[in-house]
């Protein structure tokens, strides 16, 4: 589903660095004749691999977890947000759920995401139920108008 | 070697790679540079010369891209050598320019400064290449074959001697620059 939504954008390189959230979506990628999955040792590599994908005009997006999120921020800032640059970035929402149900988080991970999104301007979606897998779509085409990144926060496993 | 030397060497053979440069070689590649369209400055950002060349050598496996990268942002993120070698990206040729220092700030030593051997752990990271020169000469002379030959590969290259003048490139022109280039070359 993820998959395919992935390629009506258009991505042809998807750069990430394995989670939790996305493990179905690795096997239903690695099948796609569409998409190549880049993978980086750690997720702020992703924003330069990404931007010198952008440089060549390949339509690429970033998938990480949250926890990978902020690794990456300075290549972030000084890459995507210095520049300009259009981004989808997906995140793996780990302990979105806990989150949601007013429980006590596993960790800080959950609670700082939206925050530290927030504070960086970059606006985000939430995909956690089938019909909310068109905000890739949606989270794609807006980061293309605005050139700013734009945020799919996945909250449980798809493929 | 001196650096500009070193340089000097690199512009005298490079024809139509892409060159992407980081930090201290930014400010004086532009004076010495033999294709300036095809250069793109990984400037503003730390320890992502790496990996930017990565991305540009998978969106243009037609081109070869050569990345002069410090010492000290190879350090910041080794693993780029991984993903580089992993991603199989044959076209990149990926210089460890090494001063044993963090020259943008003042020239304090990297850890290990003067023992770390890029060449061989590159190699041992997955790089299908990798060699060391400190003498201007021998640079010269296998340059040519380094170019030519199936990548990935990492030289690391020992320098010394005087910065150039400090520049500070408009980041957002050259994106617009450089990807109007790429767009062009097609």
């Amino acid at each position: 589903m993820v998959r395919e939504e992935l390629e009506r954008c258009g991505i042809e390189f998807l750069v990430w660095l394995p989670d939790t959230e996305a493990r179905s979506l690795y096997d239903s990628i690695m099948a796609s004749p569409r998409l190549r999955l880049i993978q980086v040792c750690h997720e702020e590599e992703a924003m330069g691999v990404y931007t010198g994908l952008y440089l060549t005009g390949k339509k690429a997006a970033i998938l990480i977890q949250n926890t990978g999120f902020f690794h990456s921020l300075d290549g972030l800032r000084g890459l995507i947000l210095n520049l300009e640059l259009p981004l989808l970035l997906m995140v793996g929402y780990r302990g979105y759920h806990e989150l949601k149900d007013g429980k006590q988080p596993f960790d800080s991970a959950a609670v700082l995401t939206e925050p530290i999104m927030d504070t960086l301007g970059i606006k985000h979606y939430l995909m956690d139920t089938d019909d909310q897998v068109g905000n890739i779509g949606r989270a794609y085409q807006e980061t293309m108008e605005t050139n700013r990144p734009v945020a799919v926060l996945i909250g449980r496993e798809y493929n | 070697m001196d650096r500009t030397e070193m340089l000097r060497v690199l512009a005298k053979h490079r024809t139509d790679e892409i060159v992407v440069t980081t930090m201290t070689t930014t400010w004086m590649w532009p004076s010495i540079t033999n294709n300036p369209d095809l250069d793109y400055p990984a400037y503003g950002v730390m320890a992502q010369g790496a990996s930017i060349g990565l991305g540009i050598a998978l969106g243009r496996p037609d081109r070869k891209v050569l990345v002069l990268n410090g010492d000290g942002s190879q350090l910041m993120h080794l693993g780029s050598i991984v993903s580089i070698a992993n991603a199989g990206a044959k076209n990149l040729v990926l210089f460890v320019v090494q001063n044993d220092q963090y020259e943008m700030t003042g020239g304090q030593p990297i850890p290990m400064a003067g023992k770390i051997d890029f060449a061989s752990a590159g190699k041992a990271l997955g790089m299908k290449n990798g060699y060391r020169f400190d003498d201007p000469s021998e640079f010269d002379t296998e340059l040519p074959h380094i170019l030519r030959e199936e990548g990935p590969t990492i030289v690391a290259l020992r320098v010394s001697g005087p910065l150039g003048e400090r520049r500070r490139p408009n980041m957002k022109q050259e994106v617009r620059r450089f990807r109007e280039m790429m767009l062009k070359l097609a």
